[in-house]
């Protein structure tokens, strides 16, 4: 079966992130023989004093293919008992991923919680309600953690909007390619210009810096720019520097 | 740079000052720069660093806005 991971609220201001905890609770559960997991997205949750987030209030979600979901399930929840930095308030979603499931109820859920303060029992109220198909569980502290957690899995399940971790790379040798090459490439779903319009698959890109994917739609995507008179990939780099 | 609000350093410059947020970090010996998938770009800047707490309009510095 097919599962979302997400957890929440893992790290302190010198712990290792919350995406690199769930990037290594992923690969060690996939070398454990429990399964293999997918990319991880990236939801920003809302930015408000009344929330003890540590730095930015974001939660990660991925995709997880298992035959035993119990047994995965007991190991995640180990991983960040023994994994999470002391005196956080970590929070552990699972979600079945079927596409029979309507998750607009959760995904309702995890947009509240980028728009407004919610609660851990607003959290624990939406997945009862929601059903057997998704635990919740706490990993220490206030365990506070639960509210993104549910909160990222719904979005990830919604099709939400959601920066991709890490980067992709460019080739040295290979710095032109078609649209459709690139795609298959690094296993992008789709490829829109900055209006958000798609590009046609014969299109020549220049991938010579480093970009962020999103996911967008359900797929992964990259967003590519004119600059130069061609088109490239957005670059991640340093933002244009002035003064407000 | 920064404005001492209720015992926080917060930081004067709002969510886009990237000149002076740059020079503040270049400055400061508590930068450290935060996770990738967390930093605007890859600049040295107080933007990227992991003491920074983001707040509505800006941030607040958690090493107290040494810099």
């Amino acid at each position: 079966m097919n599962l979302f991971i997400c957890i929440d609220d893992t790290d302190d201001l010198d712990s290792i992130g919350t995406g690199e905890l769930l990037e290594n609770m992923r690969d060690a559960a996939a070398a454990q023989g429990l399964g293999e997991g997918g990319f991880i997205v990236r939801y920003q949750l809302l930015i408000d004093d009344a929330i003890p987030y540590t730095s930015h209030n974001s939660s990660m979600c991925c995709t997880f293919r298992t035959d035993d979901r119990d047994a995965l399930t007991a190991f995640c929840r180990a991983y960040l008992e023994t994994h999470c930095a002391d005196g956080s308030d970590p929070g552990l979603c699972i979600l079945t991923d079927d596409p029979a499931v309507d998750c607009a109820p959760l995904a309702a859920f995890g947009a509240r919680a980028q728009t407004e303060v919610v609660t851990k029992r607003d959290a624990y109220d939406a997945a009862e309600a929601f059903g057997v198909d998704v635990s919740l569980s706490e990993h220490g502290g206030t365990g506070d953690g639960v509210i993104g957690a549910l909160a990222g899995a719904g979005l990830r399940a919604g099709k939400a909007e959601g920066k991709i971790k890490g980067k992709l790379y460019p080739l040295p040798d290979r710095p032109v390619m078609t649209a459709e090459a690139f795609a298959a490439l690094y296993g992008v779903g789709q490829i829109v210009d900055d209006a958000g319009q798609p590009l046609d698959p014969s299109t020549q890109l220049h991938f010579t810096e480093p970009t962020k994917a999103l996911f967008r739609d359900g797929k992964v995507t990259c967003v590519v720019v004119r600059e130069d008179g061609v088109l490239k990939p957005q670059p991640k780099r340093k933002k244009e520097k002035r003064h407000v | 740079m920064f404005d001492l609000v209720d015992g926080k350093a917060v930081w004067q410059g709002g969510r886009e000052d990237y000149e002076k947020a740059a020079e503040a970090a270049s400055a400061c010996g508590h930068f450290r720069a935060d996770c990738e998938e967390e930093r605007i770009d890859d600049d040295v800047s107080c933007y990227n660093c992991r003491y920074r707490r983001w707040t509505r309009g800006s941030f607040v510095c958690m090493k107290g806005g040494n810099a």
